[in-house]
């Protein structure tokens, strides 16, 4: 094994060492800088620690060599959930054949439209002022084929994603989101937890419970859980606790078990069980919005932005359109909310400023309290905020004494949200983190731009689509 | 008012590595009071932007000078500023595809060698030796010079901003400069979005906005800002030392000590701050495609973010700093073309000088202000603004 991240072994990782001697994480930003000779040992083992898995090689990379995909479309559809899949029956109905992209790995055909599966959306940019088709795609298919597509109209129906929890030992293995605990529980294979804890307290725990309610112990909610979820959890005989902090993952290699308290200092216990289900919030995907310079609006409900949507799907970007749950359309309104979107598509470039949709209700996140009251218990410094590049919750204070303010500077000082993730993980807490250290509401600590792409893109994928015209290429 | 006093000294006009390592050496030297201004947050111009190369490779002996100088400050900066920027002497390597390029290099070589660094001119095999796995035939040769290297931007710009303050330097943040106070040909004032300041000297320190700012206070310079665009990969294994650069493109690249590998190449873009700062597809892929095309072995690594920054380019490739003849108290620090990070702490050494209306060891033609008025005053260019 010469591609573990470990020295002389994964048995014997003497850099482990580290991890013990300094449970706090190593300041890498004041320490280690001084004597120079000191400085230069310091940076050639930090060279030998650096990165993960091997170096890339060339037949590595030869083998992703696939030809690329180029499409002209009047309508790109991205994402063929129940959303993307009602907008595309209206869009049929009404005459057009649009192209779509899902990145799930194995997508049901969608009747009508030309299916591309395993294929991620990864750039969008803003319009191009003049053109019969004015946005440009860029996508890759797993492994790495490139796709470049242009297309007239573009309706993003990208769904929501479960966000991340801060308590210690959120890095465990055994934490999951529920999205996760749904597809490994219809996976055809043994189940991949037994007893697990489910936290959140709305209809997301529902869901978990109604897809792997057999293998759920527990239901720990920040705040209270809903009468629905009560109902299940009680045919099914799942434990509730409302209102609790969730302190600690326990166990070394694997989740074993979970501390809490109940809120506003109550007792403590200890609930065992083989995996944390992360199901209290979830989060609009919307990168290709920011990208394509669409209007946003901070949403304290799941406490995140997401476009401006008018009725009809339509956003301040002509031409794109949302659909679904990032565009806060419930499900039972999927069907009529796309036929409305498809009128409004087939009508052309309106810009004219209708009334803004009607505010979608959700329910207000009582988070913020929740980690106040977290962010008080001793200790707390030592939890990840960022798994992408291991920044501790001590390392964003240490930001804030030190002055910086604002996400974007705390980023930098950081490097939280500068992973693989590029915040997806990450920054909804940290949003949170920050607002309470600068005693400011969470829209006021700011945003990280979102740069492209939305998830890592093989080079190989990104340089097998065509060149551009040799104008354009400085000599 | 977020200002502290009424009148300043000196006040400086961007809060990037220009501005605070200005403010810096002025707090030094016991100016007096200082205020530096910035319209974004901290590192959100070109300082945070780059891709943090330091070289001393340069076509003219100032330029090769400041760098030098610098290279020795960076050294020293844990020591001094208390932060560790992770500078890393580990080489620049200029790659040449064609024998006209070759002798291009040869002769930065024979200039930079006459200044006392150890560059040395490389064939194929020299060049194959530094980048494990490059595509045969990429390139004919290169120059290449070990005490070149990399940096992490940002700790820089914490330990200049950290120091300025702690020596009573003023850094207000998120406030623009929208002009200055004149009074019979001479800087009074500086007005701002939170206020006007009385103040004898205004430095010119806005990076890629230093043209916009300068034409606004009615001061016609030739500074062009023009967006660069870079990229990042995801972390693996180090495999590269060196930055690589070719000079054919302008293509440059470099493995951070995270492992990411972050580098860039020139594309035309529209010139001016209107156009933003965002990405282009015509980038990616044109830059995978380079980067693919020159080590095969990089086509499996990811791309995980791309963005893009200002060069503050000049027609003759040289900075601009010292007092503006035609507006007494006006003093540029700009039009780094892209460079500011290679120059700049021994650039602002001058630049806190000129701000005291003190002398420099500047050669006027290539540095002041004056050198555009008058073509035939200009002795020399720059060309080498690559990487």
């Amino acid at each position: 094994m010469t591609t573990e991240n470990s020295w002389p072994s994964p048995e014997w990782d003497l850099f482990g060492a580290i991890g013990l001697l300094r449970p706090g994480g190593v300041d890498t930003l004041h320490g280690l800088r001084r004597p120079a000779f000191a400085t230069r040992l310091f940076q050639g083992m930090v060279r030998r620690l650096a990165g993960t898995g091997a170096p890339p090689t060339e037949v590595g990379s030869r083998a992703l060599s696939a030809p690329p995909v180029e499409r002209t479309a009047d309508v790109t559809v991205l994402g063929a959930g129940a959303a993307g899949r009602a907008v595309v029956d209206a869009l049929v109905a009404r005459g057009l054949r649009p192209v779509v992209l899902e990145r799930a790995l194995r997508t049901p055909p969608v009747p009508g439209a030309e299916l591309f599966s395993a294929t991620t959306a990864v750039f969008l940019p803003p319009p191009a002022d003049a053109g019969e088709r004015p946005f440009t795609i860029l996508a890759f298919r797993e492994p790495a084929q490139g796709f470049r597509i242009g297309t007239r109209a573009v309706v993003l129906a990208t769904g929501r994603y479960d966000a991340s929890l801060l308590f210690a030992g959120n890095d465990r293995p055994g934490v999951v989101s529920a999205d996760a605990a749904i597809a490994l529980s219809q996976a055809p294979r043994s189940p991949p937890f037994r007893r697990a804890v489910v936290v959140g307290g709305d209809r997301r725990v529902a869901e978990v419970l109604a897809a792997c309610g057999g293998s759920v112990d527990a239901v720990v909610a920040p705040g209270e859980i809903r009468p629905e979820v009560v109902r299940a959890a009680n045919d099914l005989g799942v434990l509730l606790y409302p209102r609790s902090l969730l302190l600690r993952a326990n166990g070394r290699h694997r989740v074993r078990s979970v501390r809490i308290r109940a809120r506003g200092g109550g007792a403590e216990a200890t609930v065992s069980c083989d995996a944390v289900v992360l199901a209290h919030r979830r989060i609009p995907h919307a990168q290709l919005f920011f990208q394509a310079g669409a209007k946003m609006e901070w949403r304290p409900g799941p406490g995140a932005y997401a476009p401006v949507v008018r009725a009809d799907g339509r956003t301040s970007v002509p031409g794109l359109f949302a659909a679904g749950a990032v565009a806060g359309v419930p499900p039972s309104d999927y069907a009529r909310h796309a036929e409305a979107l498809g009128d409004s598509l087939l009508r052309g470039t309106d810009r004219s400023e209708p009334p803004p949709a009607a505010a979608v209700a959700e329910a207000p996140t009582e988070l913020l309290g929740y980690y106040r009251e977290l962010l008080r218990i001793p200790g707390h410094g030592r939890w990840t905020a960022c798994p992408c590049v291991d920044v501790l919750v001590s390392e964003v204070e240490r930001a804030h004494r030190s002055g910086y303010r604002g996400i974007e500077v705390v980023k930098r000082v950081t490097g939280l949200g500068t992973g693989i993730c590029q915040g997806r993980y990450c920054l909804p807490d940290a949003l949170l983190l920050l607002s309470i250290l600068e005693d400011r509401p969470p829209p006021q600590v700011g945003y990280i731009t979102q740069r492209p792409p939305v998830v890592p893109t093989p080079l190989a994928a990104l340089a097998a689509l065509p060149t551009p015209s040799p104008a354009e290429v400085v000599p | 008012m977020t200002f502290s006093r009424d009148s300043y000294r000196v006040t400086i006009v961007g809060a990037g590595i220009v501005g605070l390592f200005t403010a810096y050496h002025l707090a030094r030297a016991g100016a007096g009071p200082v205020l530096v201004v910035d319209k974004g947050f901290l590192s959100s111009g070109a300082s945070g932007r780059n891709g943090g190369g330091v070289r001393q490779q340069w076509e003219t002996r100032s330029t090769v000078r400041l760098a030098r100088e610098s290279v020795r400050a960076y050294r020293r900066f844990g020591i001094e500023f208390g932060f560790n920027i992770w500078f890393r002497q580990t080489g620049y390597l200029f790659l040449a595809e064609s024998p006209a390029e070759l002798e291009r290099l040869r002769s930065v070589h024979t200039l930079v060698a006459s200044e006392g660094l150890s560059s040395r001119v490389l064939d194929a095999s020299g060049v194959a030796s530094l980048v494990e796995g490059i595509a045969p035939g990429a390139a004919l040769g290169g120059t290449y010079l070990a005490t070149d290297g990399t940096l992490y931007p940002f700790p820089v710009i914490w330990g200049a901003y950290e120091a300025a303050r702690s020596l009573g330097v003023e850094v207000a943040l998120g406030v623009e400069a929208l002009g200055v106070g004149t009074d019979d040909g001479r800087v009074r004032g500086l007005v701002t979005s939170d206020g006007s300041v009385a103040t004898p000297t205004v430095v010119n320190a806005a990076g890629g906005w230093s043209g916009d700012f300068s034409r606004r206070c009615g001061l016609d310079v030739p500074n062009v800002a023009t967006r660069h665009e870079i990229l990042a990969t995801e972390a693996t294994k180090p495999f590269l030392d060196p930055m690589v650069v070719r000079v054919s493109d302008g293509l440059y690249f470099s493995q951070t000590m995270r492992g990411e590998i972050v580098g860039g190449l020139a594309l035309p873009h529209r010139p001016g701050t209107s156009a933003g700062l965002g990405s282009s597809p015509e980038f990616l892929t044109t830059m995978a495609r380079a980067l693919v095309g020159l080590l095969p072995r990089l086509g499996s690594m990811g791309v995980i973010r791309a963005w893009s920054g200002y060069y503050d380019d000049t027609p003759d490739g040289f900075p601009v700093i010292g007092e503006d003849p035609r507006l007494r108290g006006f003093v540029h620090a700009n039009g780094f073309g892209g460079h500011g990070f290679m120059l700049a702490p021994a650039a602002s050494r001058r630049v806190a000088l000129a701000a005291l209306g003190q002398p420099t060891d500047l050669d006027p033609s290539q540095f002041s202000p004056a050198r555009f008025r008058e073509p035939t005053a200009r002795t020399a260019v720059e060309r080498l603004q690559l990487g």
